[in-house]
């Protein structure tokens, strides 16, 4: 049973010297070969050149393979050299710098490396490398470039595509498409398509958009940079993106349409159903980098006078709605914020008492016109998952959610970029 | 009705059209390479040596077309152009070295053709300030606007005012008789000055660039291998008026300049110099001619690099495609034309050194490129039945080899001017 390391790039074995039982060379390794399964392909065999000489070791064979050391079990002197088929697949002859082109044909990139890994005990081909710490890679470079890119505090990202998102296209693999299918999309993290869909043009941008169905488009589409949602919104018919807004929460559909043209945007509105429509319509009117334009019009309210049982079961039957439910605002007959009440709170209460009597008071509020920053730092202050948002009379307005601040509150570095092209 | 479909079934059987409708990229490839710098040398040629060198030219002409021939048959035939496959069958060590000294030498020979519009214009009295700019946005904004087949019809239309050379060449009444005779005998000299020009115009006459943006083009246009003989015809009608232009171009300045002794060092000094001699006519016609050619040679080298880059990094790529589709191609080619340009507009460029670097570069990189091509067009996983037959292969290889000496000297010979 071979022993490898997790994930190995093919340019950090290629040409590294293969080593016998006895710890003879038998040759450079030249290349890999797989057998095409599904959905990653395995390795089946090493390829290692001596001189003009072409040696095949089976991967059962293989003892040991990782950056420093290959090493087989087999002896130098019993190997017959032989040659591969033509049919054989060999991941540096037939995919390595060979082009990837989008569902449409157009080109998208080039292979730049190729990284093996392990799936379910089988080293197999899961990813490809399309991005410049590739290239880096390949020509030995990778530390020193990402060094000196760091000068320039810039980042090298791992742009990484995994196999299955990639189908051959011509009998010689010299092209492969990037297939974003509808089915395969959809079992996709919405961040990874969006990265995905982030390295392809504008237009087949909105072609994979199309293809999507409404809840992964809504998701997915919040991942990306606005501009590039506004862009692609601008592109799709009047009524999937109308549909696709409703399925956004509030606050993100406010984002999209508030950097799309006004008409455009009052258009869409018009489109989207009644409560929808209202719901965002109140916050596109508030500065987009304020308490009121980073809040959503979904929380969770109740009035002081139930009973802690009662709410339980309300809560139920709001959750799906709403975007956080830890927090339970309580709200008297004009809506104005008397207390919060947290759902450990809830849950730990004895089932007849009234919530009056265990919410907080007074709650910490934003006002509607506060800065992003200062509404970060005070969820950060108060450790809050979600902050209240209320106007002059306190009456609750909305509440701003941890994860839309969350990138005012890591230090620059690690801070997660939204993908623009 | 009978009668209207007859009439269209003939002319869309009509082998003439079948040619026109794939003629272009050997045509505007051929035609590029006479730019700024080829005409210079033309020009020097033809004052320093009268008709001395005529022969040589001849003999350019079959090296051009056997290695033309080539780029356009690996390119009807794989569908790719030279940067995806030397990606492709190179790996990324040899696509970036090869990419680094492409993209530096076509930098450098676009600031070349700027130069050579600025110096045009000059001698109508245009200043260059105002030349280069506009030019400039029109070489931008043709291939950024226009679809294929506009662009190519644009540059086939360019490339025919190189007749206004013919027309200098003819007005000059050189002695016919004599010229034969140069050709067909010629009195080659063993000395330095005229091994030296001999060699430099090898230089300038076959350049890489040449080769890459008529694979490109025949990739883009999307020749079929149905049409091949077409496009061979194309690129041989290519590198013979290529060679043809130059050929009177030495006739003029061989016939006027050369008896009077008037020694010039670049191709307006020529039309500069034409003047008192032959007369405003025949200067105009020649200084109209360099604007051409630089300009059309503004157009082939940015579009060629940009080709070349999106090819090697697998980018989207064509002149049909807008800005959202191929925004690397189109990208660079903007940069490209926005440096050139640039460069001229800053004052004492150190103009005469960039030449002689850009020939050094390219010096390096034609040997290279031509090994490439002639293994290329000689594996049969990528070319199948189209590799170079036995008697093709003993052609190129001689015509390479050749070049390959003659590129090798005058590297060694500019590499001393430039450092």
């Amino acid at each position: 049973m071979p022993f490898f390391a997790g994930d190995i790039f093919i340019s950090d074995v290629y040409r590294k010297p293969v080593l016998d039982q006895i710890g003879e060379e038998i040759g450079k390794l030249k290349d890999i070969m797989v057998g095409l399964g599904d959905p990653f392909p395995a390795v089946t065999m090493l390829i290692a050149v001596s001189g003009k000489q072409i040696f095949l070791i089976p991967w059962d064979q293989v003892n040991l393979f990782n950056k420093r050391v290959i090493s087989v079990n087999v002896l130098r002197k019993d190997l017959q050299p032989s040659m591969p088929a033509p049919s054989d697949i060999l991941i540096s002859r037939d995919l390595l710098d060979k082009q990837i082109v989008d569902i449409n044909g157009a080109k998208l990139v080039r292979v730049n490396d190729l990284r093996l890994g392990d799936v379910s005990g089988k080293m197999c081909l899961v990813a490809v490398d399309i991005g410049l710490r590739g290239i880096l890679r390949r020509l030995g470079l990778e530390s020193r470039g990402e060094w000196f890119l760091s000068l320039f505090r810039y980042r090298m990202p791992n742009t990484l595509i995994g196999w299955h998102y990639l189908q051959p296209v011509e009998p010689k693999l010299s092209r492969l498409t990037l297939t974003i299918s509808r089915q395969k999309a959809s079992k996709l993290h919405p961040a990874d398509l969006a990265e995905i869909i982030s390295e392809v043009s504008q237009k087949e941008r909105t072609a994979i958009f199309g293809t999507l169905d409404v809840e992964t488009a809504a998701e997915a589409l919040h991942e990306l940079e606005p501009s590039v949602q506004a862009d692609i919104i601008d592109d799709m018919s009047k009524e999937k993106a109308s549909d696709i807004l409703e399925q956004m929460p509030p606050d993100e559909a406010a984002d999209v349409l508030g950097d799309l043209p006004e008409n455009k945007a009052e258009e869409l509105i018009g489109l989207m159903e009644q409560e929808d429509a209202e719901e965002v319509r109140e916050l596109l009117e508030h500065e987009e980098d304020t308490a009121g334009g980073l809040m959503t019009t979904e929380y969770l309210a109740f009035p002081p006078d139930m009973t802690v049982e009662d709410a339980i079961r309300e809560l139920r039957l709001e959750a799906p709605d709403v975007e956080t439910v830890y927090y339970l605002y309580i709200l008297d007959d004009e809506e104005r914020l008397m207390g919060v009440v947290t759902l450990k709170d809830l849950i730990l209460a004895r089932p007849e008492t009234f919530i009056r009597d265990i919410m907080r008071s007074p709650v910490k509020t934003l006002p509607l016109e506060t800065g992003q920053k200062d509404v970060a730092e005070f969820i950060s202050k108060y450790n809050l998952l979600a902050a209240p948002v209320v106007d002059e009379n306190m009456v609750l307005r909305g509440i701003v959610t941890v994860d839309d601040v969350v990138d005012f509150l890591l230090p620059t570095a690690s801070r997660k970029r939204r993908r623009k092209l | 009705m009978r009668f209207v479909e007859r009439i269209k079934n003939t002319f869309v059987n009509n082998r003439f059209l079948a040619v026109l409708s794939v003629i272009g990229p050997g045509f505007i490839a051929g035609n590029a390479g006479n730019d700024a710098g080829g005409i210079a040398t033309y020009s020097i040629m033809g004052a320093r040596e009268g008709y001395g060198l005529l022969w040589a030219l001849v003999l350019m002409m079959f090296a051009l077309a056997v290695i033309q021939e080539m780029s356009a048959r690996m390119g009807v035939v794989t569908g790719k152009g030279f940067g995806d496959l030397v990606r492709e069958q190179f790996g990324i060590r040899v696509t970036l070295a090869i990419m680094a000294l492409f993209v530096f030498a076509n930098v450098t020979v676009i600031i070349a053709e700027f130069a050579g519009i600025a110096a045009s214009m000059e001698l109508f009295g245009v200043h260059k300030n105002v030349s280069v700019p506009i030019s400039a946005f029109v070489v931008w904004f043709v291939v950024v606007k226009g679809n294929f087949k506009q662009v190519e019809r644009f540059l086939i239309a360019i490339s025919l005012i190189y007749l206004t050379y013919v027309f200098s060449g003819v007005m000059s009444n050189p002695p016919w008789r004599e010229v034969a005779r140069q050709i067909v005998i010629p009195h080659i000299r063993l000395d330095k000055d005229y091994f030296l020009l001999f060699i430099t115009m090898v230089g300038t006459t076959i350049t890489p660039y040449m080769q890459f943006y008529l694979q490109s083009a025949v990739v883009d246009k999307g020749v079929r291998i149905d049409e091949y003989r077409y496009a061979k015809f194309d690129v041989y009608a290519g590198s013979f008026m290529t060679v043809f232009i130059a050929f009177f171009i030495v006739l003029s300045t061989g016939t006027i300049l050369h008896p009077a002794g008037v020694i010039v060092d670049s191709a307006e000094n020529a039309a500069q110099a034409l003047q008192p001699l032959a007369g405003d006519f025949a200067a105009h016609l020649f200084a109209i001619g360099l604007l051409n050619a630089s300009f059309l040679a503004a157009f082939v080298l940015p579009l060629a690099t940009a080709y070349g880059l999106s090819e090697a990094f697998g980018w989207e790529s064509g002149v049909n495609k807008t800005f959202r589709e191929a925004p690397q191609f189109l990208g660079f080619y903007t940069a490209f034309i926005v440096i050139g340009a640039g460069v001229i507009m800053v004052p004492d460029a150190p103009l005469i050194k960039i030449m002689f670097l850009s020939q050094t570069i390219n010096g390096v990189l034609l040997p290279v490129v031509l090994i490439i091509m002639l293994r290329l067009v000689n594996d049969a996983s990528i070319m199948g039945e189209f590799v170079n037959s036995k008697r093709m292969n003993v052609i190129t290889w001689f015509t390479v080899a050749v070049l390959i000496l003659l590129t090798g000297m005058l590297l060694v010979t500019s590499f001393v001017y430039t450092f």
